[in-house]
């Protein structure tokens, strides 16, 4: 039997699968299709002729496709005075491609600062590198979104200076035994990064002419759901260029072994952090070139994972039901459960990034939900079973920063439930749940400038 | 008769602008109109429009808004902006010349040709 809104669906997601078209574009188009079929179907068709009909009058899809891509492009004034294929294009293309590779280069150069201040052995001096790497992995992005997106210049420097900051922080603050507060600091650099990150992929509000509020700059919920689905995308892309730089370097010093040369040196010192702080501009770089190619490769991940994690952790509730907790160390165990909630939150992340919101209530918004809930249940379960062990031992600083995520992201989920609930039986907008995550996003960045700034002198530098 | 792709593409604008001059209009309606008023001559590719449509907009010569129609879909509705209309006269006036340029040539005789 035909039935014409699941064939329309799925020449939906193709359309968009395809890419370079957008969300209202898909929408337009499918417009003029049912206009079509209901035209077609009025003079005697049936539905599956008119769907077929109307679908080749609209023109082979790759053919629309790139007319659409013609069109998507940022420099539209560009594609009215010269054609794609111009020498000028591709001189934009090829200068691109040479800052890329210059910024990867950056990376690499500015991971050898510390050596000019006789820090050059990274296994004597590794708490250095370690608290200074989220400098050198992110600040050629920023440059790269500096230029990609013409930034304007005073806000982007005003922005950049955060880096400057948290060099000057991380590197002044002295460190005593056992280095936890440093440690803190280092792990909890990536997502002020990452929400710094997010400020040059939006690039400031500034409102359109004549109009009061602006709806793309880093602050809307949909530019920042665009850099959530970015930055999945720039990991995957970073992780297979890792592994292809682990093949090149272990047979670069299999290789050179054999004429009885050493390379190890070279491989340690420029090899690894050359290629470990380029991966990023590249991966970014590759991302907003190719976003059409492998665009839903993170949200597919997440899919995966959704319903079998869902099971681990409704087994874990079960184990919880049959076995008190295990006596042990309560900070390990309340990262343990930080972890699960992060992950958690990344999988309800990546689907809410790939749901089209015009579909309505689907099977993974109920997996979504019941995925949050159990999440919940199991971290009440065992924060309240830590809960009276951990006042008992006083606050360090580790406790406290473990404490802190999460309630955090259990607060976090806890909202998302709300949201899918409301949106799943009492008909709210969807778009009601992505504003909110997207707001919560600044509590995170917060927390973690208090993690870097306070902890340190409130737990003297330990 | 079918016109040739070049020529499609050339006039698509000054047609939909001239379409948009009369009110307001969605994709659909724009296409079954051109096909009406060229007596089925002008028979553009349904997917083509929107890119074509697009750029205008981009351009600045149309805008677009959604609205609920009748029928209770709702459709992303153009409307020619100032800069649209004073493309159009542009247009209209060059698509003219070459328009008398044949008018002329077609009427003059034989003689005045060859002067």
């Amino acid at each position: 039997m035909f039935d014409l809104e699941s064939q329309l669906r799925i020449w939906k997601s193709h359309m968009v699968s395809l890419g370079s078209i957008g969300f209202e574009d898909v929408q337009e188009l499918e417009n003029h299709l049912r206009d079509t079929i209901e035209d077609l179907v009025a003079r005697g068709l049936g539905e599956e002729e008119a769907f077929l009909l109307a679908v080749k009058r609209l023109g082979d899809a790759s053919s629309v496709q790139e007319e659409f891509r013609k069109v998507s492009t940022e420099d539209l004034w560009l594609q009215l005075l010269v054609r794609s294929d111009s020498p000028a294009l591709r001189r934009r293309d090829r200068s691109e491609l040479v800052f890329v590779i210059g910024l990867a280069l950056l990376g690499g150069l500015l991971a050898k600062i510390p050596a000019l201040f006789g820090f050059g052995d990274i296994d004597a001096h590794g708490m250095i590198y370690l608290r200074n790497a989220g400098i050198f992995a992110c600040f050629p992005v920023a440059l790269y979104f500096m230029r990609k997106r013409s930034l304007p210049m005073w806000r982007s420097v005003a922005a950049l200076t955060v880096f400057m900051a948290y060099a000057t922080i991380v590197n002044v603050y002295p460190s005593f035994e056992p280095h936890h507060t440093a440690m803190l600091g280092a792990v909890h650099a990536p997502i002020l990064f990452l929400y710094l990150l997010m400020y040059f992929y939006g690039g400031p509000d500034v409102a359109p002419r004549g109009e009061k509020k602006s709806y793309n700059g880093w602050r809307s919920a949909n530019t920042r759901l665009n850099f959530i689905r970015f930055a999945g995308e720039s990991f995957i892309y970073g992780v297979l260029i890792g592994l292809g730089g682990i093949v090149l370097i272990l047979l670069t010093m299999g290789t050179f072994s054999l004429v009885g040369i050493d390379v190890e040196f070279f491989v340690n010192d420029w090899m690894v952090p050359m290629g470990l702080f380029g991966i990023l501009p590249v991966a970014a770089y590759l991302v907003d070139k190719k976003k059409s190619l492998i665009e839903s490769i993170a949200p597919v991940l997440a899919k995966i994972f959704t319903p079998l994690f869902l099971m681990v952790l409704v087994s874990l509730v079960v184990a919880f039901m049959m076995n008190s907790l295990a006596p042990g160390d309560n900070r390990m165990m309340l990262i343990w459960f930080d972890l699960v909630l992060a992950v958690v939150l990344g999988l309800a992340l990546y689907v809410m990034s790939s749901k089209d919101p015009s579909h309505g209530v689907s099977l993974w918004d109920h997996l979504t939900l019941a995925l949050i809930i159990v999440a919940i249940i199991v971290d009440m379960i065992a924060f309240t079973g830590l809960l009276a062990r951990f006042f008992s031992g006083g606050f360090t600083a580790n406790k406290s920063a473990a404490l802190g995520e999460n309630i955090l992201l259990l607060g976090n989920l806890v909202m998302m439930a709300f949201g899918y609930v409301r949106y799943m039986y009492c008909k709210r907008s969807f778009q009601d749940i992505v504003v909110m995550q997207m707001r919560y996003l600044d509590l995170y960045a917060l927390w973690a400038i208090v993690v870097i700034v306070l902890f340190p002198p409130i737990f003297s530098f330990r | 008769m079918v016109l040739p792709k070049d020529l499609v593409a050339a006039s698509a604008t000054p047609i939909i602008l001239a379409l948009l001059k009369k009110g307001d209009s969605y994709g659909y309606e724009i296409i079954g109109k051109v096909r009406e008023v060229s007596d089925d001559h002008i028979a553009w590719t349904d997917g083509m429009l929107y890119p074509v449509l697009h750029r205008m907009e981009g351009a600045g010569f149309i805008e677009s808004y959604w609205k609920q129609s009748d029928s209770g879909r709702k459709r992303k509705y153009y409307h020619i902006t100032d800069a649209g209309m004073a493309e159009y006269e542009i247009l209209r006036s060059q698509w003219f010349v070459v328009h008398r340029a044949l008018q002329i040539l077609e009427d003059a005789p034989q003689e005045h040709i060859h002067v």
